[in-house]
């Protein structure tokens, strides 16, 4: 039982860490991200399972994890604002050739994070950006300049 | 089995940037976060604070000697433990307790359960169950004595701890288990 409450706390308190990390890690997965999501994955896993390490107890810990992962997807398609609060909304970075300095501060991304994303869709500089926006996934979107 | 028909309109539910772009930003959305935020982290700040200072177990806040009112015993131990987590209970005997080269202990059975006790250093000649706890039996000489509880707490929670020497005062201990 004690697998089961710690799995669902555990989920919620993962939740809540990843969502107030600013940079989500997964869609932009840098060596410094990597030690983030196993470090911090290797830590919680220990109270998670604690040392029952039978079968039973593990699949209860992941279908306890899968079940919630299921009631916040339901609650957020139900609830907007539930959404927002728990993926945030995505945050414009650069429009019209200005960069938007409060939000790349609150953000964490740099002109670096804007440019690797322009690479990927084959922009060479900057001044080919209309507008860059940090996605809800971590993902930054491109929206290149109408030739 | 029915064809399912279920569609609406597209709507501009997307709130567009300089009307042109649907990105569904929200600055005021973003500030109120940042508030959020910030008070978030203070909170584990905070939290990491505590437990450095040891109030949610192995610190300085935690770590109690207590004395029985006639000093027959001093105990060290944790005043805040945690569930499942090893942790030591060590009694200093005085050695006018010690009476024809036998001390005896009598602890309440909380250190069973919820505080369980794993082990008793050095292992006790005797052990009987009674008067709502065990009395433990140890061969020893005139001389201070030391005896070590292993503990690991199944439950989470205060528990009461009572020690006494038989003839002795009583010492009674307050454990907070976190979780």
């Amino acid at each position: 039982m004690y697998t089961l409450i710690h799995a669902v706390l555990g989920y919620l308190f993962m939740t809540l860490m990843m969502r107030i990390l600013k940079r989500r890690p997964g869609a932009q997965l840098t060596p410094f991200e990597f030690v983030l999501v196993f470090l911090v994955g290797g830590v919680i896993i220990l109270a998670t399972v604690g040392d029952d390490r039978s079968i039973t107890n593990c699949y209860g810990g992941v279908i306890a994890i899968c079940l919630m992962h299921r009631l916040i997807n339901r609650a957020k398609l139900k609830w907007p604002r539930f959404a927002d609060l728990v993926d945030g909304k995505p945050i414009v970075l650069l429009a019209n050739g200005q960069w938007q300095a409060y939000s790349m501060k609150q953000a964490h991304i740099d002109d670096n994070d804007v440019m690797a994303a322009a690479r990927g869709k084959n922009v060479r500089n900057l001044d080919g950006i209309k507008y860059a926006v940090l996605e809800r996934n971590g993902g930054i979107s491109i929206i290149k300049k109408s030739s | 089995m029915p064809a399912i028909h279920d569609t609406r309109p597209i709507e501009d539910s997307v709130p567009k940037i300089n009307d042109e772009l649907a990105v569904g930003s929200d600055l005021q959305f973003q500030q109120r976060w940042e508030k959020l935020e910030s008070i978030i982290w203070i909170f584990l700040f905070i939290f990491l604070l505590l437990s450095l200072a040891g109030l949610f177990g192995r610190g300085p806040l935690s770590n109690v000697t207590a004395q029985a009112p006639d000093a027959s015993m001093q105990v060290d131990y944790e005043r805040f433990e945690r569930f499942s987590t090893p942790s030591v209970l060590t009694v200093r005997v005085n050695p006018a307790s010690i009476k024809n080269g036998q001390l005896q202990l009598w602890v309440s059975d909380s250190l069973v359960k919820p505080l369980g006790n794993q082990r008793v250093i050095p292992q006790p000649e005797r052990s009987e169950l009674g008067a709502g706890g065990i009395t433990y039996t140890f061969p020893a000489f005139e001389s201070s004595a030391s005896i070590e509880f292993q503990m690991q707490p199944s439950a989470i929670g205060k528990s009461e701890l009572k020690m006494r020497i038989p003839g002795n005062s009583e010492l009674d201990l307050n454990i907070y288990v976190m979780p």
